[in-house]
C-alpha cells in the first residue's frame, strides 16, 4: 500500500464528503430561514407545528435520522428504499435546517424594535425593511453560532457510513478490514483538519469583511 | 376632500389602551402650518405613545387623525387602516426617536437617502430616468446633511459618530421625504447635556425655517424659546394649552404648576 495509492482512494471518499457537506449547507440554509419565520409566525398552529418539528429533530441523533429515512419507507409502507446517498441528504438537510432555524430565529429577534420602526415611518414595506435593513444585521451577528454548525457538519458527514455511504471515513475504515492498516484512518484526520482550516480561514474573512459597521 | 382652510393636522379624540390600562384618555388639538408644538408632562402621561399615534406605530383605539383636511385615519372606519395605506400615510409624518435608531450598516447619507431610493424604485417612470432621479436624491441628502452640519461625515458609519451627530443625521433622514409635520420623541433624553445643545440647536434652525413640528420633550428652556404653543400632559389628557409665555410663565392647574416646581 503506497501513500499516494492510499492518499488518491481517501480523496475519492473526500469527494464525496465535500459533496454531502455542500448540498447539504445550500439546502439547509433557506430551508433554515423559511423554519424560523414559521417559528416566529403569529398563526399559532404553524408556529406550534414548527417548534416541535424543530424539537424532534434536536432531541433525536442524527445517525438514527440517517437510518430513518433511509429504511423507514421501505419498512412502514413497503415502499423501495431511496438511494443512499440522497437518504443521507435528505436527513442531513432536515437535520441542519432546524439547527439553523434556531440561530435565524435567535438572530432576527435579537435586531431591535427600533430599526423596524425606523423603517416604517420612512414609508419602507416589510420586505424592504427586512432585506434593506434587517438582514445583514442578523447575518453579522449569527456568522460566530452558524461557523460553529458548519465546521460540525464536516465531521458529521461520516455519520453517512452508518447505511454504507463511502465517505472518507468508511474507505479509510476499509484499510483496516482488508489489510489490517490503521494509518490510513489517522491519516483522515489530517483532510478534515485542511478542510476545516480553510472554512475557518472563511468565517474569519467574513467577519473581517462585516466588521465596518457594528450592531 | 383637501380644503385650503383646514388645520395642517386634527386630532379629535384620540383614545388608546394597551390590555386593560387606558394611557390616551381622548385628546384633541389641531395645528396650523409653521407652528412649533411643543408636548410636556411627566413620564407615563401619554407624550410619546400620542407621538406614536400619529406615526401610526401604534392604533388608536378611537378617534381620527386628520392631515390638511384629509382623514388618515378613524378608529371607527376599518378602511382607513389598510396596512398598504397606512405605509403611504405615515409619510406626511416624520419622526425622530430617542434613540435615534440609524441603520448601522449605511453611511450618514446613506441612512438619509435610502427611504428616498426605495420610494423612487417604486414609480413606473423610474427606469427611463434613473441617473437624475438617484442624482437628485443624492443632491438632497447632501443637502441635509449640511443643513445639520455634518457635511463633513458624509461617510462615516454610525458608530464612528457621536450621539449629538447620529441624532443630527436622523433628523437629516426623517426630512428627506419632506413630511408635512416632523415629530420629536424626546430627541435628547439620550444625550449627555453637553452634547444636547447641538442637536437643540439644529431643530431650531428648522423652527427659523418655519418646518410644522410636534416635539415631545423634558427640556423646559427650550420648548419655552421654540415653542408657539405648549400642551402639557397628564394622566393621558391635556390638562393645559397655551402660548409658552402663559404655560411656563403663568400655569393656572394646580398640576402643572408642581411639575414646573419638580422640574425647572
Amino acid at each position: 500500500m503506497s501513500f499516494l495509492s492510499v492518499t488518491l482512494r481517501l480523496l475519492e471518499g473526500f469527494g464525496l464528503t465535500v459533496e454531502i457537506f455542500l448540498i447539504t449547507l445550500v439546502c439547509a440554509l433557506p430551508l433554515g430561514l423559511v423554519i424560523a419565520f414559521c417559528s416566529m409566525s403569529g398563526f399559532r398552529p404553524l408556529r406550534y407545528l414548527s417548534k416541535t418539528f424543530v424539537w424532534i429533530i434536536r432531541s433525536t441523533p442524527l445517525m438514527l435520522q440517517v437510518i430513518l429515512v433511509f429504511y423507514g419507507p421501505g419498512l412502514l409502507w413497503g415502499l423501495d428504499s431511496m438511494g443512499r446517498t440522497e437518504a443521507v441528504l435528505a436527513a442531513f438537510v432536515i437535520n441542519y435546517a432546524a439547527y439553523f432555524s434556531e440561530i435565524f430565529r435567535g438572530g432576527i429577534e435579537s435586531i431591535p424594535k427600533g430599526q423596524y420602526e425606523a423603517g416604517q415611518v420612512l414609508g419602507m414595506t416589510k420586505n424592504q425593511i427586512f432585506f434593506k435593513v434587517i438582514l445583514l444585521q442578523v447575518v453579522k451577528r449569527i456568522v460566530p453560532p452558524l461557523g460553529n454548525e458548519v465546521i460540525t457538519l464536516v465531521k458529521d458527514t461520516s455519520l453517512a457510513r452508518v447505511i454504507a455511504v463511502k465517505e472518507l471515513i468508511m474507505i479509510a475504515n476499509e484499510y483496516i478490514a482488508t489489510y489490517g492498516l490503521i494509518w490510513p484512518l489517522f491519516y483522515s484526520m489530517v483532510f478534515y483538519l485542511i478542510f476545516c482550516g480553510l472554512l475557518t480561514l472563511l468565517l474569519n474573512y467574513t467577519e473581517r469583511k462585516l466588521g465596518y459597521f457594528r450592531v | 376632500m383637501l380644503n385650503s382652510h383646514a388645520p395642517i393636522l386634527e386630532v379629535r379624540d384620540l383614545k388608546k389602551d394597551f390590555d386593560a390600562t387606558e394611557v390616551i384618555k381622548g385628546i384633541s388639538f389641531s395645528l396650523e402650518q409653521n407652528e412649533v408644538l411643543s408636548i410636556i408632562g411627566s413620564s407615563g402621561s401619554g407624550k410619546t405613545t400620542l407621538l406614536r399615534c400619529l406615526n401610526f406605530l401604534e392604533t388608536p383605539s378611537e378617534g381620527q387623525i386628520s392631515v390638511k383636511g384629509e382623514l388618515l385615519f378613524d378608529a371607527a372606519d376599518p378602511a382607513t387602516q389598510r396596512e398598504a395605506d397606512i405605509r403611504k400615510k405615515r409619510l406626511h409624518f416624520g419622526l425622530v426617536f430617542q434613540s435615534f435608531n440609524l441603520f448601522p450598516q449605511y453611511t450618514a447619507l446613506q441612512n438619509v437617502t435610502l427611504a428616498s431610493e426605495l420610494l423612487a424604485k417604486e414609480q413606473p417612470d423610474f427606469r427611463a430616468d434613473k441617473t437624475r432621479i438617484l442624482a437628485q436624491i443624492q443632491e438632497n441628502g447632501l443637502a441635509l446633511l449640511e443643513q445639520v452640519g455634518l457635511s463633513d461625515k458624509l461617510d462615516f458609519y454610525p458608530h464612528q459618530l457621536s450621539g449629538g451627530q447620529q441624532q443630527r443625521v436622523a433628523i437629516a433622514r426623517a426630512l428627506a421625504l419632506n413630511p408635512d409635520i416632523l415629530c420629536f420623541d424626546e430627541p435628547t433624553s439620550a444625550l449627555d447635556p453637553e452634547i444636547s445643545g447641538e442637536v437643540l440647536q439644529a431643530i431650531r434652525r428648522l423652527a427659523e425655517r418655519n418646518v410644522t413640528m410636534v416635539i415631545v420633550t423634558h427640556e423646559m428652556g427650550f420648548a419655552r424659546e421654540v415653542s408657539s404653543r405648549v400642551i402639557f400632559m397628564d394622566g393621558g389628557v391635556i390638562a393645559e394649552e397655551g402660548p409658552p409665555e402663559e404655560i411656563f410663565g403663568a400655569p393656572k392647574s394646580e398640576r402643572l404648576q408642581s411639575f414646573l416646581k419638580a422640574v425647572l
